[in-house]
C-alpha cells in the first residue's frame, strides 16, 4: 500500500537527518561546514561565513508538540502564514506539518516546528548576519529575512529534515525565514515572543503545540515530540501503543469539568 | 475588484480540443463562490442547449472552491462538484455532490478558484496542475488502477523526486513539504457506473450523482494539484480575531465540560464537534491505535488514521456500508474495498439491500428470473462484498445492469413502480435513498424533495434536534431548543414553530416550516455550497460547548466572510444571495424537464404509517419532544404546503417555474429569457 511505502521513507529520512545533525553539531567547525556548502550547488555566491561563535545565549522560548496528538488540520500553519505575512500560504509557514493520508499512525504525520537550537546552525553559519540571536527578545534565534542575501545556507546546513528554514518570496526575491515565536507578527493584535503568545500554539484545535521557557532535552525527536493528552484524550477512543486502553462504553468517567 | 479570498481566475480544460484556458472569477463574484458560480458558469456555457445526457460530452464537470479554501475557516475544506448527474433519476438533473480532504486548499494555492472540464478526451488522461502550470497528461499505465493506487503514482508522477519528509521545490523558489492533491475516479467510474463516485485520499468521497461515471465518460481518470501561492485575505487581523473568537464553539479536547456527559460514542457527540467519531470502526477493544484526522482547517477532525491505516479517513457511510459478520478488520477493509473502486456508498447501500430482497423474494440468484452467479447466500462475508462490488464496478454479469444504479436496475427489471411505491426499494429523492423520516422531519424530506437528491446537511435543524432527543437526556427542553435555534435562522428568527415536528397547525404544513425550508436552501447554497461549508459542521444554531447554548450560527458566517473577502454585507444579504442560487440551479432543473407534478414522494412515504422518532413538537399548546409515532403524510397538504413555498419564494404556484419578475429582480433577466424560449417561464 502506498502508506508503507512512504512511512518507510520516512523513517529513513529521520535516520539520516541524525547522522547529519549528529555530524554537525558534535564537528562543529567552520571547515565541516564549508566542505557541506561545497558538496551542494547553490543559488547565489556564498561569501565566507563570519567567525562562527561557539556558545551562544539559550532561548527563552521553546515550541514542544504531540504529534500523536495533531489532527493535521493545518491551521497552525495557516496562522503562522497570516500573522506574519497577511496571507494564507502553507508554503510561508514557519511550522510544517507533513501527512500522508494512506500512511499508518502515528507514521502519518510529522510535525516540523523551529527547535531554537542550542546551537543554531542557521546563525552560525549566515554569511551575511541575516541569522541572528535576538539578545534584546529572550535570545530567540531569528532570520532578518531583509538582509537576506539569498544563499540558501541556512536551507542547506539546518540539521533538520525537513529544514526549518523557510524560503519564502518576498517583492520577487527569494528569501529565508524562520520561526520568531511570533515576536513580530504585524497581522496580529497579540504581543508575541516569549512571555507572549504564538499563533499556532493559540489556534491549533488539538491544543497539540504548546510554548515552554526551559530547553527541551536535545535529543533528535524525544525532548520536542511529547504527550500533551491528558485522560479527556483516552475518552475520546483515540489511544496510541503505550497507553492503557479505556473501558469503551457509553458510561465514560466524568472529569471534573472547568468554567465556561 | 476582489480583495481577498479569490485567486481571481477558474481553470477551464476542454478534454475533447486538448485546450486549456481560464475564466475570470470576478465575472461571477456576485454567486459567492464554490456552487453559485459553478451553477452560473454552467447555465452559461451549456444552459441553451439541455436537456441533453450526463455522459454527453457537453456536459461539464465543474469542481469549485470558494473564497474560504485554503484558509483556516473551520470547516470549509470541501470541494463542491456540479454537473448533469447519471445516478439521478428519472433526468439526470444537474447535481451536486461534495467531499472533503484538501484537494480546494491546494487548488487555491496553485493559484485557481476552480475548474471546468468540458468535452471527451478519445484517451484516458488526467489533469496535472502545478501552480499555474497546467497540462493534460496520458493515464497510460493509471487507468484501469484502483483510486488508491492511482493517487500514489499520480504523486510520483507530479514531483518525481518527492521524498516524504522534506521540502521539494517544484518551481523556481516555490517549496512545499506537501503531497500532491489527486482526485480521481475508481475502476466503477471508469465503466461509466451510475454508482461511480470520486475519491481524493483513501475515504474522501463524492458519493452521490454518480461524477465518477461522467469522469469515465470523458476518459479523465483524475485531477491533480498542487502549489505555493498565497491565498490573498482581505482583512488579516480581523480574521485572526474571528478564529481566535470560534474557538469557545469547538470541543475542548484538554476539557470538554459537560460535552462529555453523553458519552464519545454515538452520533449526538457530532454536534458539539467531538473528534474522531465520523468513524464507526473503532469501537471495539482493544481498540487499534489511532488519530482524529482532519480535513483542512477542520477543528474537529471527525475522521481517523489508524496504526493499521484501514479506513483510514472513512466516515459515516464509508464506514457502514460493508458489514463482514465477526470481523471488524475486514469490515473495514471491505469498506475500503467499495473505496477503492470507486464506488458511492450512499448508492451502494440501497443496491445492496435490493439485491438481497429480491433474493429472499426468490426473483433474483442462479437459474431464477434474473439470473446471476453471485454468491448471494454468503451475504455478510468478505468474498460475496468483494465478488458484488466487482461486478459493479467492471460491468461483469449482473453487475451490469446494477451499475445503472438503483432506479435504472429496478426500471430493467421492470419492477420500479412496485418495489419504490412498496417501499422494498427504499429511494425517496429522485432515485437517491431515504434518509431522515420526513413524515416527522419534514425539513429534510422537503429539503430534498425541491432540490435534485437526498439533501445529506446534517447540521440542519433535525440533525441535532433528533440526536439530542434520541440521547435520552438532551442538554435543552424542547421549548429551549425551538427557540434558541429558531433564533439563529435569520432572516426569519423569533419564530419558533419553524421547528415545530407536530402535524398541528404550526407544524410540519405550516407557513413556519415554508420559511424553515427556504432557510435550508438558501443556506444550503450559499454557506453550504458557495462557502464550502461541511454539513457536519455548519450551521450551527446550538451548542453545549457554550454556557448559554447559542452556535456561532449567524454571528460567524458573516464574521468570517467579510474578514476574507472584504465584503460588507449582512447574514441575510449571503442568504438573498443563495436564495438566488437556488432560483438558478431550479431554473435549470426546469430546462431539464422540472415540473411540479414531478416533486412528490413515492407512495409508502405517504402511506405507510410513521415509527416516528422524537422531535420538537408542540402540541397541545405545549413544546415536547414526542415521537408523532403512526403519522401518514397527507398528499393535499403536501400539496398545499408546495404552494405556498413556490409563492414564497417567487415561483409560479401552478408549475413550480420561476417568474420573470423573480429573475430579473436577481439580475437573472437572461435566465427568464432562456426559459421563455422553452415556454417554461414561471
Amino acid at each position: 500500500m502506498p502508506g508503507d511505502k512512504k512511512a518507510g521513507n520516512k523513517e529513513s529520512n529521520v535516520k539520516k537527518g541524525l547522522s547529519r545533525r549528529d555530524f554537525l553539531v558534535a564537528g562543529g567547525t567552520v571547515a565541516a561546514v564549508d566542505a557541506l556548502i561545497a558538496s551542494t550547488p547553490a543559488k547565489a555566491a556564498t561569501p565566507s561565513p563570519p567567525a562562527a561563535a561557539t556558545t551562544y545565549p539559550a532561548s527563552e522560548g521553546y515550541l514542544v508538540y504531540d504529534s500523536k496528538k495533531c489532527a493535521g488540520c493545518t491551521t497552525c500553519m495557516l496562522s503562522c502564514s497570516l500573522v506574519h505575512y497577511g496571507v494564507q500560504n502553507l508554503s510561508r509557514s514557519r511550522i510544517q506539518i507533513i501527512q500522508d493520508s494512506f500512511g499508518k499512525f502515528p507514521n502519518d504525520i510529522q510535525m516540523a516546528p523551529c527547535r531554537q537550537c542550542k546551537t543554531p546552525v542557521c546563525v552560525q553559519n549566515c554569511p551575511v548576519g541575516a541569522a541572528f540571536v535576538d539578545t534584546e527578545n529572550g535570545n530567540v534565534r531569528r532570520i532578518d529575512s531583509s538582509k537576506c542575501i539569498g544563499c540558501r545556507t541556512c536551507l542547506k546546513m539546518c540539521p533538520q529534515q525537513p529544514h526549518r528554514t523557510v524560503w519564502v518570496v518576498i517583492d520577487g526575491k527569494g528569501k529565508s525565514s524562520k520561526c520568531d515565536l511570533c515576536l513580530d507578527t504585524p497581522y496580529w493584535n497579540e504581543k508575541g515572543g516569549p512571555g507572549g503568545k504564538q499563533a499556532c500554539v493559540e489556534t491549533c484545535p488539538m491544543k497539540a503545540i504548546k510554548f515552554v521557557a526551559v530547553m527541551p532535552e536535545q535529543k533528535e525527536t524525544e525532548g520536542y515530540d511529547v504527550n500533551l493528552r491528558n485522560d479527556h484524550w483516552l475518552n475520546l477512543g483515540l489511544v496510541d501503543n503505550s497507553t492503557v486502553v479505556p473501558k469503551m462504553d457509553l458510561t465514560w468517567r466524568i472529569l471534573p469539568g472547568g468554567e465556561e | 475588484m476582489m480583495k481577498g479570498g479569490y485567486t481571481g481566475k477558474i481553470l477551464r480544460v476542454n478534454l475533447t480540443t486538448k485546450t486549456i484556458g481560464t475564466i475570470d472569477t470576478a465575472k461571477y463574484e456576485e454567486f459567492g463562490g464554490g456552487h453559485g458560480i459553478g451553477s452560473a458558469v454552467f447555465f452559461d456555457l451549456v444552459g441553451d442547449q439541455l436537456p441533453f445526457d450526463a455522459f454527453d460530452p457537453r456536459n461539464c464537470i465543474i469542481m469549485m472552491a470558494s473564497p474560504f479554501s485554503g484558509t483556516f475557516m473551520p470547516g470549509s475544506g470541501r470541494c463542491e462538484v456540479q454537473g448533469l448527474g447519471p445516478m439521478l433519476y428519472p433526468i439526470e438533473w444537474f447535481g451536486h455532490s461534495n467531499f472533503g480532504g484538501r484537494f480546494t486548499a491546494q487548488l487555491k494555492f496553485a493559484g485557481w478558484d476552480g475548474i471546468v472540464v468540458e468535452g471527451a478526451s478519445d484517451e484516458p488522461v488526467w489533469i496535472n496542475i502545478v501552480n499555474d502550470k497546467v497540462k493534460i497528461e496520458s493515464a497510460n499505465g493509471i487507468w484501469g488502477m484502483d483510486t488508491w493506487d492511482t493517487q500514489e503514482e499520480i504523486s510520483r508522477r507530479v514531483v518525481p523526486d518527492l521524498k516524504y519528509g522534506e521540502w521539494a521545490e517544484l518551481a523556481e523558489n516555490c517549496f512545499t513539504t506537501q503531497i500532491p492533491a489527486v482526485v480521481c475516479c475508481g475502476p466503477a467510474g471508469e465503466n461509466k457506473s451510475r454508482l461511480g463516485a470520486l475519491l481524493h485520499g483513501p475515504g474522501s468521497q463524492a458519493a452521490l450523482c454518480g461524477f465518477g461515471g461522467v469522469f469515465g465518460s470523458k476518459k479523465l481518470k483524475a485531477i491533480s494539484a498542487i502549489g505555493t501561492s498565497d491565498v490573498p485575505i482581505a482583512d488579516p487581523k480581523a480574521f485572526m480575531d474571528a478564529r481566535l473568537w470560534y474557538r469557545r464553539f469547538q470541543w475542548d479536547v484538554d476539557n470538554p465540560r459537560e460535552a462529555e456527559r453523553f458519552g464519545t460514542g454515538g452520533p449526538y457527540a457530532l454536534i458539539s464537534g467531538r473528534p474522531s467519531g465520523g468513524n464507526t470502526l473503532n469501537r471495539d477493544i482493544p481498540l487499534t491505535p489511532a488519530r482524529a484526522a482532519a480535513c483542512a482547517s477542520c477543528p474537529r477532525g471527525c475522521r481517523m488514521r489508524l496504526a493499521t491505516s484501514d479506513s483510514n479517513e472513512s466516515v459515516c457511510g464509508g464506514t457502514m456500508t460493508i458489514t463482514v459478520q465477526g470481523s471488524t478488520k475486514f469490515t473495514r477493509q471491505g469498506n475500503d474495498l467499495m473505496q477503492k473502486y470507486g464506488l458511492g456508498h450512499w448508492q451502494l447501500i440501497p443496491l445492496m439491500g435490493y439485491v438481497q430482497t429480491l433474493y429472499r423474494k426468490g426473483i433474483l440468484g442462479k437459474g431464477k428470473q434474473i439470473d446471476t452467479d453471485l454468491p448471494l447466500d454468503r451475504n455478510g462475508t468478505f468474498g460475496y462484498a468483494d465478488t458484488l462490488m466487482r461486478q459493479i464496478a467492471l460491468r461483469e454479469g449482473i453487475g451490469n445492469d446494477l451499475s445503472e444504479a438503483c432506479a435504472r436496475f429496478a426500471e430493467k427489471i421492470g419492477r420500479y413502480e412496485e418495489d419504490v411505491n412498496s417501499g422494498e426499494l427504499s429511494l425517496a429523492y429522485y432515485g437517491t435513498a431515504n434518509h431522515y423520516d420526513p413524515v416527522i422531519e419534514a425539513e429534510w424530506g422537503f429539503g430534498s424533495l425541491l432540490g435534485e437528491r437526498d439533501l445529506m446537511l446534517h447540521m440542519m435543524s433535525n440533525y441535532p434536534i433528533h440526536w439530542m432527543a434520541w440521547s435520552g437526556d438532551p442538554y435543552l427542553t424542547a421549548e429551549e431548543t425551538a427557540k434558541l435555534y429558531t433564533d439563529a435562522m435569520e432572516p426569519y428568527q423569533g419564530d419558533p414553530f419553524m421547528v415545530d415536528h407536530s402535524d398541528g397547525p404550526t407544524g410540519i404544513y405550516s407557513d413556519s416550516k415554508v420559511k424553515q425550508v427556504a432557510w435550508i436552501k438558501h443556506y444550503e447554497k450559499f454557506w453550504v455550497g458557495a462557502g464550502g461549508f461541511c454539513g457536519w459542521r455548519w450551521p450551527m444554531c446550538i451548542t453545549n460547548n457554550t454556557a448559554d447554548r447559542r452556535g456561532p450560527t449567524p454571528r460567524a458566517e458573516e464574521k468570517f466572510w467579510n474578514a476574507v473577502t472584504g465584503n460588507n454585507l449582512t447574514f441575510a444579504d449571503y442568504m438573498e444571495i443563495g436564495h438566488k442560487i437556488y432560483t438558478l440551479d431550479r431554473s435549470i432543473w426546469v430546462l431539464q424537464g422540472r415540473h411540479r407534478d414531478m416533486e412528490v414522494y413515492p407512495d409508502y412515504i405517504y402511506d405507510r404509517p410513521t415509527r416516528g422518532h422524537d422531535m420538537t413538537m408542540y402540541i397541545d399548546g405545549k413544546w415536547k419532544y414526542d415521537t408523532g409515532a403512526g403519522r401518514k403524510l397527507d398528499r393535499a397538504k403536501v400539496e398545499d404546503f408546495k404552494t405556498r413555498f413556490y409563492k414564497f419564494e417567487g415561483y409560479n404556484h401552478e408549475n413550480g417555474y420561476p417568474t420573470r419578475a423573480t429573475l430579473e429582480k436577481m439580475n437573472l433577466g437572461k435566465v427568464a429569457a432562456a426559459l421563455e424560449k422553452k415556454g417554461r417561464l414561471g
